[in-house]
């Protein structure tokens, strides 16, 4: 298994609960600092490869870690042992719209949006057409984004996100935005990004979603790693495990 | 280094979110940027009012250019201050009013402080454009100081962000520094030639002579602040038409160089755990 393309190396992430958080100077001075905490494991040595061109998916039931995985994977967190390493350029998509600035127009938002995600100017101007089509707010496109609905807002920032095109692609559970011809037009725009030889990374609690469009799947559970492999025996002792 | 290949690496980003503030600050007012402009018209007439016209401060001449206007000198020192005070009170929430962003995506967290110090940069090349415009009408032959005084408006640039990199990484642990800060402020504005000169103070510091039987005087102390030569810096230079010293412009470059490499130096530790942390 020499062709991967995203390697989790004994990854172990410690967060520290507080009972007790101090954050303001006053307190710091007036009773000198008392932030009590205890360690807390999110993950502990979670090692996995994921292949290039394969759709990994990673399941669990509510708290078991898989957020706090996919943050890593995001290089949001930063795991307190292990490596996690990458061939190619990873882009995730944790929320859609991050960073939009209210006042701004959407065309300025475009920009503004995809050098947050990591795209050049260039980049923007020649999939502008693109990203703009794909969302269907072209009308609005002068409009300050605050004058957005909802809907509007989650499709432009899901679209410009879905155009940074990496090698990599680490995402939550954002099928879900919009409504359900913009579902179906997003679920076709992974798809079209999955035959390209792309790979993907996802968290969902849909099995249904796993055993459709997953080729691997990692199980975790308490921040251990239950199982690792094909999506069709991971997801089998997975849904054995939940009856 | 491959930290600093990262922030040059998202050069784009940075001016992408410089943009943001600029243009998003002013939308939708009638007078767009030119309220930026509001705030120092306002500080020029009271203090001129008090300082000038109520307390009779001696009279300013500017050494060689003859100037001799408390209004222009005042602007000369204050335009530099109000820069820094805004750096300030706007970079030491940089990062918290960023929490949104900053634990969704990720990107050199550092450029969250940068972009508002070049916005608020953008704002006070447009105020010193002004204040030039202005000498040069009323008699300050300024123009052969403009790249000297460009230089230093970078130099002090450098310092301001510094600072405020590190105050913003200071205010994830203590969520109330802002507030003191805004005191802190308050006491820095005073405690710096800006209303009225050094000599003023160096007058009541021979008074007093060395201070608790040291040789140390209050003048030693008073300049200890550093932003007091980046002031008489840029009054040399706009005000006097002169060379500043040569000491005073090596302490300044000293602490820009110090007070922005202790910033980078903070954010390349801290970046990491900057997400669980707010």
């Amino acid at each position: 298994m020499s062709n991967w393309a995203v390697r989790v190396s004994d990854v172990s992430k410690k967060f520290r609960l507080y009972h007790e958080r101090n954050q303001t100077l006053k307190s710091a001075i007036l009773r000198g600092r008392t932030s009590k905490h205890e360690d807390f494991w999110a993950l502990k040595n979670v090692s996995f490869d994921v292949i290039e061109g394969h759709t990994h998916g990673l399941i669990g039931s509510n708290g078991s870690g898989k957020s706090t995985l996919l943050k890593c994977l995001a290089k949001i967190y930063w795991p307190t042992s292990g490596s996690i390493d990458y061939r190619g350029r990873m882009a995730s998509l944790l929320e859609v719209g991050s960073g939009f600035h209210l006042e701004l127009s959407g065309r300025e938002n475009i920009y503004l949006n995809g050098s947050i995600l990591g795209m050049s100017k260039k980049e923007i101007d020649r999939k502008f057409d693109e990203i703009v089509d794909f969302s269907g707010v072209e009308q609005f496109l002068d409009q300050p984004v605050k004058n957005y609905s909802s809907g509007m807002y989650v499709r432009l920032g899901f679209s410009i996100a879905i155009h940074v095109d990496p090698d990599i692609l680490v995402v939550d559970e954002v099928l879900s935005v919009g409504d359900e011809g913009f579902q179906r037009k997003s679920f076709e725009k992974f798809l079209e990004f999955k035959k390209r030889g792309k790979t993907i990374i996802m968290v969902t609690h849909s099995m249904q979603v796993v055993e459709d469009i997953c080729d691997t799947v990692t199980w975790i559970e308490k921040g251990t790693m239950m199982a690792t492999g094909k999506a069709k025996s991971v997801v089998a002792s997975y849904k054995r495990s939940l009856d | 280094m491959s930290y600093l290949s990262d922030i040059w690496g998202s050069r784009e980003l940075l001016q992408n979110l410089t943009n943001r503030e600029v243009r998003g600050k002013y939308r939708r007012t009638a007078l767009g940027q030119l309220w930026s402009l509001a705030n120092p018209i306002a500080a020029i007439l009271i203090y001129t009012f008090i300082f000038s016209f109520l307390f009779r401060l001696p009279a300013q001449v500017g050494d060689p250019s003859g100037l001799n206007n408390y209004a222009l000198w005042l602007v000369c020192g204050l335009l530099p201050w109000l820069f820094f005070n805004r750096v300030l009170t706007i970079g030491v929430d940089s990062l918290v009013a960023n929490a949104g962003l900053i634990q969704k995506v990720y990107f050199p967290r550092i450029v969250l402080p940068l972009s508002l110090a070049n916005a608020t940069l953008f704002t006070w090349l447009l105020e010193m454009g002004v204040l030039v415009v202005a000498l040069s009408l009323l008699g300050s032959f300024v123009l052969p100081w403009l790249p000297l005084l460009a230089v230093f408006m970078v130099v002090f640039a450098l310092f301001s962000v510094g600072v405020a990199m590190l105050l913003s990484i200071a205010n994830v642990y203590f969520r109330d520094l802002s507030y003191l800060l805004t005191i802190v402020l308050q006491f820095w504005f005073y405690l710096t030639p800006i209303l009225y000169p050094v000599d003023m103070v160096a007058t009541q510091s021979d008074r007093l002579g060395g201070l608790a039987g040291t040789s140390v005087t209050l003048l030693n102390l008073y300049q200890l602040n550093p932003v007091e030569g980046f002031i008489e810096i840029f009054r040399n230079l706009l005000y006097d038409n002169a060379m500043p010293e040569l000491s005073r412009i090596l302490i300044a470059l000293a602490w820009a160089v110090g007070a922005f490499g202790a910033g980078v130096w903070l954010y390349s530790k801290k970046e990491r755990q900057m997400a669980e942390l707010l």
